[in-house]
């Protein structure tokens, strides 16, 4: 069982923290939510893998109902083997303490909710390492994770995720009629396993609907890892 | 809003389960058992279903070979079959198929397979309910409503609701099924391995509760193997007052060349439920990973036996989602008193403005000083009572663990609170008066809850001990005759105040002592009453709830947050051997001295806050500057004392310090915690001023209303402009997430708002702003809209049609000073 830290650096970054002089008050408050988000969360994933056919124009994935639409996704599958769909959460618990925090303080729901998104990336890297380490096994080599809602590829692929992984039932994950996630810090990607090693193998903003504007690309330190 | 009819009164159809045979009647009676079948979905994915199909459309085009999984499970020895409708709800179908035609095609596969017994399955409507997800419970119980009916038209003999992982929504189903169907209902919830199902339900709370609400049978399926569900069984054994029902799974699944194994083969599986059945268990099957091998071995188990263990006794609970509070013995519970307007000119205030951050609080704050009970009344004439105590119970339900007690004299707002109330509440209150009797107990046998009985009638509240004894023992007895066991009556001696009627006092701790060893019934307590118009109140409440307790008082209701009740309620634990061992007095005293008058005197700035400034600064502005909440308050306080004028304090220190920390922020020199700190001082005085004034002090600048939009759950952003404009003075109507259209236009319409924000985060969700604002242009056309939110730009707020964009929670404010001044 891998050990799951929030990467405080991280959350900050998410807060918009670029070097400011901040004094011991603010920073132990925030060491101290750090410290609630893992106390109050319960990450977890699952992932299954299934074979990619290309054929069509789209990206079907072989025994499931899963069919992904879209030219940035079909550029990212579209020469893979097979293909493992992941989920992530930190866990209702942590959407419960999150509640908990709106009510009593708009900080410390900031706080703590950059936090959780720092933590849910972990998992989501513990997830990645585990199909990895199964794609070495099988002696394939993987790409990047490639969430809905990056590029083209429509939110509204997520209820079809969870019911093809029963993320519900596995996780307690649940995607809302707008096709939201539930709990909010949740991931599902797709991670394309190749017979050859690849040469882009990094997620980069090129694809990202928000890279025109986004602040944390203007200062050098993009969302993902 | 909810449709609020009485469903209560319908619950004497539910007298005459209709029942398909005798010996289902007996299985129900917990004189025989009853096996089930196992695994559909591993069957199918065996026969090639491909994963995030909808099995269910498989009743409509194979037939065949759903019917021939049942017959084999028939043929292994399975007499109530499960039909294939696990997700055929209305959401999850879509357009695929009607619920009505899948479900007669379900049943019909079961019946063509020879099942003795149809059992008609209910999965989950796989969305979250509120206030986590965003399905209400109407919605929730729409679906499954729709469910039973096609059940009942097909001809199923059971109503089988299952994996359920959420108890409010297990409630929904149990609801829907009862009422609108006479066939048995059985209910089975999933559990992780740490023993509580994602919402943090354990097995003791789901049996409680799903006995109170009178279910045929309640239970364990999937989870996990029938080894590790074992203690959870044990659990739900112990309190169950109905059949308990398992279905676990043959272990944990694994890859083996390609094909999914599970890891408990059949022979060790039967070996398991062989020890369940000897514990109790009565109703057995199998979920995931099982097949007929494991049934055959199941039904051989149970073959020619039948059970001897009669059912646990009812005992005295209240439960919510995550917690039970069930009093055995001498135990006490205390139950908190603060959400009640009575008296409370703060909480009539937030009831009428609808500012349930401050009533959530209330319940957070006496969460965290130890209640174990809250008490919930909105009881003010010029709210619409039931609509808001609805909405208040669910959002306490999302920030405290507790359980509540519904408090009012409203029985349409009781039975809307307790109906979408998560759990198994206590309703406050019935009396001994006819009206009240025939009202009261049918909501309370309806909905499995708990009830509040006051010694009075028509004649008032009598004086002495025997004549209070005799209402309770009416009281009592109704209750029974209403189906409702006398472990869910908690009778309320009512207590005067000492400096009105000095002599009912005694008579007061009498009638609770012949009502607990008459009756044999708990007992609860409004204790602050007692001392009304005396000096040092607490020292009169705790010496009266100390010799109570000695009376035998099960549950008295106070302010959790007066330590010298702690004190009492905490050492009364120690004596009446609750806090055994006395480990949780010692924890919590050992260090504590008993405080001395003079010793409490002005703190200023508490510890850990540090960072006084120095003599020729001006003290609140630094304050505010470096974020120190309980320094500003108290200064605030101290300047205000000194004389100067509110007005004063906020045009010459407080407003300046914001503006000096927004330049900060936008200067980059300041991020964005830093800029709430400061807002969250500011806001430590702007509270001081406000609970100091008189009415005309703080000037209000204007109304605001802010929005997350129909379709986002994402408010954190919203929640921060919210705390902005208040500390400008405006007046921030804050709608909450996932907030539909109409909803904005009627508050805009009633509070006559000029000024409307609006968040969204995704692209996806931003339909929901243009949706909003359309709305607003077409009915309230002089509203000005700014938007904000990750994906948004001035170009996009254009595009969607708003008047002006904000990058971040400051220029929110900026927009409010431009267009409202």
């Amino acid at each position: 069982m891998p050990t799951y830290r929030v990467d405080k650096a991280e959350a900050l970054r998410y807060l918009g923290y670029a070097g400011q002089k901040t004094d011991d008050l603010l920073d132990e408050r925030i060491d101290e939510l750090i410290a609630a988000c893992e106390r109050d969360s319960a990450p977890a994933f699952v992932y299954r893998i299934f074979p990619v056919d290309a054929s069509s124009g789209a990206i079907r994935l072989v025994g499931s109902s899963l069919v992904l639409e879209g030219s940035a996704i079909y550029e990212h599958l579209r020469e893979a083997r097979s293909c493992a769909v992941m989920a992530v959460t930190l866990g209702l618990a942590n959407e419960r303490a999150t509640l908990r925090m709106k009510a009593k303080s708009a900080l410390d729901a900031a706080v703590f909710g950059a936090a959780g998104s720092s933590l849910v990336e972990c998992a989501a890297d513990a997830c990645e390492a585990a199909i990895v380490a199964e794609a070495a096994q099988r002696g394939l080599h993987t790409n990047w994770r490639f969430s809905p809602g990056y590029g083209d590829l429509p939110l509204d692929v997520q209820p079809a995720i969870v019911r093809t992984l029963e993320a519900d039932k596995k996780l307690g994950m649940t995607a809302t009629d707008s096709n939201l996630l539930i709990p909010v810090k949740s991931v599902t990607a797709f991670v394309g396993l190749f017979d050859e090693l690849r040469e882009h193998t990094k997620r980069s903003c090129a694809g990202c609907a928000c890279a025109s504007h986004c602040s944390l690309r203007k200062a050098g330190t993009p969302c993902y890892r | 809003m909810l449709p609020i009819t009485s469903h209560a009164v319908c619950a004497d159809a539910r007298d005459s389960l209709h029942i398909a045979d005798d010996y289902l009647a007996r299985v129900i009676a917990g004189e025989e058992y009853l096996v089930f079948d196992g695994a559909m979905g591993t069957m199918l994915q065996a026969a090639g279903l491909e994963a995030g199909e909808l099995p269910e459309l498989l009743c409509l085009t194979s037939p065949d070979e759903v019917t021939a999984i049942h017959r084999a499970y028939v043929e292994a020895g399975s007499q109530a079959v499960t039909t294939n409708t696990f997700g055929a709800n209305a959401r999850k179908l879509g357009d695929a198929a009607s619920v009505r035609e899948v479900f007669a095609a379900a049943v019909s596969c079961v019946r063509a397979a020879g099942a003795r017994y149809v059992a008609a399955d209910i999965g989950p409507t796989g969305a979250l309910l509120a206030p986590l997800g965003t399905m209400s419970f109407d919605e929730a119980y729409d679906l499954f409503a729709e469910q039973v009916r096609a059940a009942v038209e097909a001809g199923a003999d059971i109503i089988l609701i299952e994996t359920m992982a959420d108890l409010l929504e297990t409630k929904a189903a149990v609801l829907a099924a009862k009422e609108n169907s006479r066939l048995p209902v059985f209910a089975t919830m999933t559990f992780g391995e740490d023993g509580r199902t994602f919402l943090g339900t354990s097995p003791r709370i789901a049996a409680l509760t799903l006995s109170s609400l009178g279910v045929q049978a309640l239970g364990v399926n999937c989870s996990l193997g029938p080894d590790d569900l074992r203690p959870l069984v044990d659990e739900m054994l112990e309190v169950a007052t109905c059949p308990v029902m398992v279905q676990a799974n043959a272990g944990l699944p694994h890859v083996e060349g390609g094909r999914t194994v599970f890891s408990v083969s059949a022979d060790a599986y039967a070996e398991s439920v062989a020890g369940m059945v000897e514990a109790g268990v009565r109703i057995v099957g199998g979920c995931c990973g099982t097949n007929p091998a494991y049934i055959a071995n199941v039904a051989d188990i149970v073959r020619d036996k039948r059970p001897v263990r009669s059912f646990a006794r009812p005992l005295c609970s209240v439960t919510s989602a995550q917690e039970a509070v069930v009093l055995e013995g001498r135990h006490v519970a205390t139950i908190g008193e603060r959400i009640n307007p009575t008296g409370k000119k703060r909480l009539k205030e937030a009831l009428r403005s609808g500012d349930s951050d401050y009533i959530i609080n209330e319940a957070i704050a006496q969460t965290e000083a130890g209640a174990d009970i809250l008490d919930v009344n909105a009881g003010l004439p010029e709210i619409d009572e039931a609509a808001v105590l609805v909405d208040l119970v669910g959002k306490i339900q999302g920030v405290s663990g507790l359980p509540l007690q519904i408090d009012s004299s409203d029985p349409v707002a009781v039975e809307a609170a307790v109906r979408a109330y998560a759990g198994k509440p206590i309703i406050n209150s019935v009396n001994g008066k006819q009206e009240s009797l025939q009202t009261v107990l049918p909501i309370a046998k309806h909905y499995g809850c708990a009830v509040v009985g006051l010694t009075l009638d028509e004649g008032g509240i009598p004086p002495t001990a025997e004549e209070r004894f005799a209402i309770a023992e009416r009281i009592v007895q109704a209750a029974e005759e209403a189906g409702i066991p006398r472990q869910d009556v908690l009778i309320d001696c009512l207590v005067m105040a000492a400096s009105t009627n000095q002599s009912e006092v005694v008579e007061i701790l009498r009638a609770i002592t012949l009502v607990k060893e008459r009756l044999g019934v708990r007992t609860v307590l409004g204790v602050s009453n007692v001392s009304f118009g005396l000096p040092l109140r607490e020292v009169v409440n705790a010496t009266f709830l100390a010799s109570a307790f000695a009376a035998g008082l099960d549950m008295p209701i106070l302010n959790p947050l007066s330590e010298r009740y702690r004190e009492v309620v905490d050492s009364w634990r120690v004596l009446c051997g609750q806090d055994v061992g006395a480990m949780r007095y010692i924890e919590g005293y050992a260090d504590k001295k008993i405080a001395s008058a003079t010793a409490k005197a002005a703190s200023g700035a508490p510890a850990g806050e540090g960072g006084a400034p120095t003599a020729c600064e001006d003290g609140l502005r630094h304050f505010v500057i470096t974020g120190r909440r309980a320094a500003a308050g108290a200064e605030v306080e101290r300047m205000l004392d000194a004389g100067e004028s509110a007005m004063a304090v906020i045009d010459g220190h407080l407003i300046p310090a914001l503006d000096e920390v927004g330049k900060r922020f936008e200067a980059g020199t300041f991020f964005l915690p830093q800029l709430m700190a400061s807002a969250e001082a500011a806001k430590a005085g702007f509270d001081v001023i406000r609970s100091r004034s008189t009415g005309e002090a703080v000037a209000d600048k204007g109304s605001v209303a802010v929005a997350t939009v129909k379709g986002d759950i994402h408010d954190i952003g919203k929640n921060i402009v919210r705390m902005l404009l208040e500390n400008y003075g405006y007046t921030v109507y804050d709608l909450g997430r996932d907030v539909e259209p109409q909803a904005v236009i009627d508050c805009v319409k009633e509070h006559g708002i000029k000024l409307v924000g609006l968040s969204a985060l995704m692209t996806t969700t931003v339909r929901g702003m243009e949706d909003t604002i359309a709305l607003l242009r077409e009915q309230a056309p002089d509203t000005k809209v700014f938007v904000g939110g990750a994906v948004l730009t001035p170009e996009y707020a254009q595009m969607v049609g708003a008047d002006y964009y904000a990058k971040d929670a400051a220029e929110g404010a900026r927009i409010c000073a431009e267009v409202l001044g």
